[in-house]
């Protein structure tokens, strides 16, 4: 056994989210359950093709299984997407650092999501809403570039549905069906009153979108040490050694990909 | 490192020791003469050794860290066989100078920090590492005496010093004493005194021929995070080829990639690492096309700030040891570390 060796898993399904992004669910042969936090990621192995990060998209609660959503963009993840039911891949981790829930009980939370950031922060929304009393108010702002690339639909109409989440919902460009908000994802801020002091916000998203929100958020007052991050990085290891993922002295499989700003803002390169 | 008697042998019944033991079988790996420059490799005789250089082109990390290494193999059936490989096999490295054994004792400590890698730790076990101290500048690139560099910290089984007709050695190992044990007589104090002259003599000629470090050694780090900003990075980066030669060269880069290699009938393949840059562009980039460190003169100040900030303060020890190596790989003549802090050093606003 080294650490760059994986462990057999077996894909249970696929579900296609949108034209580019599957949902798998996963299950490690051994039987044992992967034992994550939200927010932290696996090494998915594809024989023959490679191996890539990808943040692990269910709360740790269901304890056979876990799932990951998969954008089919590079070689690996193209692969995964055209896996079937039954198929074998490999998996090593969970890696890095999640979120702990310690610092969201008792908590307001406000969860800010862009495109596929989603997948990430759905662990640790769903943590949160399967232990609902022990957590404030819960706000969640997505947004997609199109109607058809918003993923989990059907989990987005609940959230719509539910009394105790304040959910609010954005695309870049509309279509004739479209009637929710359209525009970037610091547009939906003046549909909800948080309180900034009681707060603890969570982004994830594409690098760009990091800048504006955390713009947004110490414009309402936010302190830094209340907004949380969840940083996409190029790993190859998972443990800390070959140098891809490295933030100034950091290494974002080890110390992230979950920061808190309060630590984030002093490092150049983070952002 | 426990500090063991050092002891005395002379050059020949070393090198006809060692030459026993390349006749026996064993692989020694020593700097020799490749094509028109001397590379590490394996020797058939002791003759063979360049001493005093040329420098080697690429360190000897290649014989730890191979610049191409089947981590794993697999069968691809209806089950999956993963098959790690974990080997090492009993060599010398001789003739290793000072500023990459260094560079190898670094080495040792990042590979066993938290997540031992036993790839590289179980090739490390089966070397014996013989090293020879430099008494002349191997070239005008390196400056080891300003990094603190001429003598090895530890990470040696034996040490040799050249004494003329004998070689004064320290021992680093028991695996080092036994290897010598036939041979060896004990040091006496005119022996300690001769050292020392050699040690002192030497001392004088790097500091005369070695470019100068205009900051002191300790105040490196400061150095790069007060000037992070500095207009020198872009300044030299914008002339960075992106060729990556100084990650290669370097005894203490040790970033790599990962690939997967299928036979053609899909049922076999293996996983395998080599050493990759963090000065190549695709360094960061991600599979959606996005890279994290975008420019040059960014990734020329990442390299430097990883040797002498990042782990400089983390291990509290310098991880360029001067070798000189990427100065000379270097097309466009901008990654010499010395030369970068130098610049930093007479422009910072103080």
């Amino acid at each position: 056994m080294t650490i760059y060796k994986p462990e057999i898993a077996k894909i249970n399904r696929i579900e296609k989210l949108t034209k580019t992004e599957s949902l798998l669910d996963i299950e490690l042969l051994s039987g044992k359950s992967l034992g994550h936090q939200p927010g932290q990621f696996v090494e998915v192995s594809v024989f023959g093709v490679g191996e890539a990060p990808i943040s692990i998209s269910s709360a740790p609660s269901d304890l056979a299984t876990f799932q990951l959503c998969v954008r089919a963009i590079g070689n690996v993840t193209s692969a995964l997407c055209g896996k079937k039911p039954g198929d074998k891949i490999g998996i090593r981790g969970p890696f890095g650092k999640g979120f702990e829930l310690k610092h969201f009980k008792g908590k307001d939370i406000l969860f800010v999501a862009g495109g596929l950031g989603l997948a990430p922060l759905r662990s640790l929304i769903w943590s949160v809403l399967n232990s609902r009393k022990d957590y404030g108010k819960v706000y969640i702002l997505y947004g997609a570039k199109i109607p058809q690339e918003l993923l989990f639909k059907e989990e987005l109409k609940n959230w719509k549905e539910r009394e105790d989440v304040e959910y609010h919902v954005t695309v870049d460009v509309g279509d004739e069906k479209w009637q929710d908000n359209v525009g970037v994802i610091t547009t939906l801020f003046p549909y909800i009153q948080f309180d900034p002091a009681k707060t603890q916000a969570v982004i994830v998203g594409p690098p760009i979108m990091y800048r504006f929100v955390i713009r947004e958020l110490k414009n309402h007052g936010t302190p830094d040490k209340k907004i949380w991050v969840s940083l996409e990085r190029k790993m190859k290891c998972g443990v800390g050694k070959c140098g891809h993922c490295q933030i100034n002295d950091i290494y974002v499989c080890q110390d992230g990909p979950v920061f808190n700003y309060e630590k984030l803002k002093n490092l150049p390169e983070a952002i | 490192m426990k500090k063991m008697k050092n002891c005395v042998v002379t050059k020949r019944e070393l090198l006809d020791l060692i030459d026993r033991k390349i006749g026996e079988g064993k692989e020694v790996i020593a700097p020799a003469k490749q094509e028109n420059q001397a590379n590490f490799k394996r020797i058939k005789s002791t003759r063979e050794i360049l001493w005093e250089g040329p420098q080697t082109v690429i360190p000897p990390k290649a014989f730890l860290f191979p610049q191409e290494e089947e981590l794993m193999e697999y069968e691809v059936n209806d089950e999956i066989k993963v098959k790690v490989k974990v080997e090492g096999k009993p060599i010398i490295l001789l003739g290793i100078h000072p500023c990459d054994m260094n560079g190898t004792t670094l080495l040792d400590k990042v590979f066993a920090e938290n997540n031992l890698d036993e790839h590289y730790l179980k090739k490390r076990e089966f070397v014996t590492i013989i090293g020879a101290e430099c008494l002349v500048p191997c070239s005008t690139e390196s400056f080891c005496y300003r990094k603190e560099s001429v003598l090895p910290l530890e990470g040696f089984d034996l040490f040799l010093t050249d004494m003329g007709k004998n070689f004064f050695v320290e021992v680093g190992s028991k695996k080092g004493k036994s290897l010598i044990s036939k041979i060896a007589r004990k040091t006496t104090p005119s022996d300690a005194k001769k050292l020392r002259k050699i040690r002192r003599v030497r001392d004088n000629l790097f500091d005369k021929e070695q470019r100068k470090l205009k900051p002191k050694l300790e105040d490196l780090p400061k150095l790069l995070r007060e000037n992070y900003d500095s207009p020198v990075w872009d300044e030299h980066g914008s002339r960075c080829f992106n060729c990556g030669s100084c990650n290669m060269v370097c005894p203490t880069c040790y970033c790599f990639d990962v690939r997967d290699y299928m036979e053609l009938n899909l049922k076999r393949g293996n996983r395998t690492r080599f050493w990759d840059g963090c000065l190549l562009t695709d360094f960061t980039k991600v599979a959606s096309g996005e890279i994290f460190r975008e420019g040059r003169g960014a990734r020329l100040r990442h390299r430097t700030n990883r040797k002498d900030w990042y782990l400089f303060e983390k291990w509290e020890r310098s991880f360029c040891t001067g070798c000189g190596r990427c100065g000379k790989a270097c097309l466009t003549k901008i990654v010499d570390p010395l030369d970068i802090e130098n610049e930093l050093y007479d422009r910072w606003k103080r």
